[in-house]
């Protein structure tokens, strides 16, 4: 069971790099809505140590809006950028939106 | 994400963690891969298919080498080095077995066999 | 400006000659090497995977594209499940999770991966230099239009564009608008249109003015 579903806000949690990560600092801390949940993956967390057995989480795409990454971006208010990310790196947001 | 001093910035970014950060415009020149390159992609896809080095492990190895070797070597160079790396780090040969087999490699060449 | 690929070599890859290899050409042939003795691999995997890469180019990937251009529902099943793009027999040589990106008149979408270089290898083969380089994988993300605008692609002013960072297990082909003017063309002739770059995203189409 996938803990979030598409259209739901979430935000992009902020962590250390030790032990290796997929998660660009660009985006952490950001928040944006679930584009597409997609399957369970082995996470880059194990995967990367050589755990093929290791812990599998749901993978999601996520959309940003652009300047929401970005001070001062130049482009359209409904630019994005989007990305995958998976759920142990995903925190659920009240969907009080501006 | 948070404000840090630059110490501990190095905390919360990997080497070769690019997105957003000033760059000089795009080289278009195009290189055909060597034949050594291209034989080195193999090699890394031939690991990660036997579940012996995973893509995923070829990548923290690459991060892990650090600014100076990510900024100086090429894109199969890193990937040889790394795989040279992660290998005797699981200990599927030494570093003097890996010498000797250099050593035996160049004198083949030399001896044009 | 035109798609300039100067095929000579970039700096930092010299001529070698098999007589003298480099450091690096060395330490390929000795890691391979051993990965045989010690039974990590075998050299069928080698060969196989060889021709794997070898294999594809993005004449697979112009093929998709065309084949959805003229086949709506083609192009539905494609745009709902990517892995339908290898149903043309593609050899998915390194299982491949392929999503299909549809640029449409409101939004165009582009590829890039800022933490490495992951491509859909299988269907557009080995990725161009340009895309490896700190300099796209750093700016895509942040100045997508001025990036697009050194390959010469500058989109109207009311089109969004949507980033992917393809940073896990995902990659992606975009599928660039069919240009106008193609209604009758065969599904050959539209497949030499969709070159590699329109399928990364950073170019469009672009009918050849007949000859004057």
């Amino acid at each position: 069971m996938s803990a979030f579903a598409a259209g739901q806000a979430v935000r992009i949690a902020d962590r250390l790099t030790i032990g290796h990560t997929r998660v660009p600092s660009y985006v952490r801390g950001a928040k944006g809505t679930i584009e597409r949940v997609l399957r369970e993956f082995l996470i880059p967390e194990d995967d990367a140590f050589g755990r093929p057995h290791g812990r599998r989480q749901t993978l999601y795409r996520v959309r940003l809006a652009a300047h929401d990454l970005w001070p001062r971006y130049r482009g359209l208010a409904s630019d994005e950028v989007q990305i995958e990310i998976y759920e142990h790196w995903l925190e659920p947001v009240e969907e009080a939106k501006q | 994400m948070q404000e840090l001093n630059e110490r501990a910035k190095l905390l919360y970014r990997t080497v070769n963690d690019l997105g957003g950060l000033p760059r000089e415009p795009l080289n278009l020149t195009e290189h055909p891969l060597l034949p050594w390159e291209k034989r080195c992609h193999a090699l890394l896809e031939s690991l990660n298919a036997r579940g012996v080095v995973s893509m995923e492990e070829k990548r923290r190895g690459i991060e892990d080498m650090g600014q100076t070797i990510y900024a100086a070597l090429t894109y199969y160079e890193k990937w040889a080095m790394c795989a040279a790396n992660v290998l005797i780090t699981k200990g599927h040969f030494t570093p003097d077995e890996l010498a000797q087999k250099i050593a035996q490699v160049k004198r083949r060449f030399e001896e044009g066999t | 400006m035109s798609e300039s690929h100067d095929h000579e070599h970039g700096e930092h890859a010299p001529i070698q000659t098999h007589e003298t290899p480099g450091e690096w050409e060395v330490l390929e042939i000795a890691v391979r090497e051993l990965a045989i003795e010690k039974g990590l691999i075998t050299a069928d995997d080698h060969r196989r995977l060889l021709e794997g890469i070898d294999g594809a180019s993005p004449m697979l990937g112009a093929r998709v594209v065309a084949r959805a251009w003229v086949d709506g529902d083609y192009k539905r099943r494609l745009l709902a499940d990517g892995s339908v793009a290898f149903e043309l027999g593609i050899d998915n040589y390194d299982r491949t999770n392929l999503i299909v990106l549809e640029n449409t008149p409101q939004v165009h979408n582009f590829v890039v991966c800022t933490l490495c270089s992951c491509y859909p290898r299988p269907i557009l083969g080995l990725p161009p230099d340009w895309y490896k380089s700190p300099s796209y994988r750093s700016r895509a993300v942040r100045w997508p239009r001025a990036v697009l605008a050194e390959f010469g692609t500058v989109l109207p002013d009311d089109v969004s564009v949507r980033i992917h960072d393809s940073t896990a297990d995902m990659r992606y082909l975009v599928m660039p608008m069919r240009p106008a003017g193609t209604e009758d063309w065969s599904e050959e002739e539209l497949a030499k249109l969709v070159t590699r770059d329109t399928m990364i995203g950073v170019t469009v189409p672009r009918v050849p003015s007949p000859p004057a």
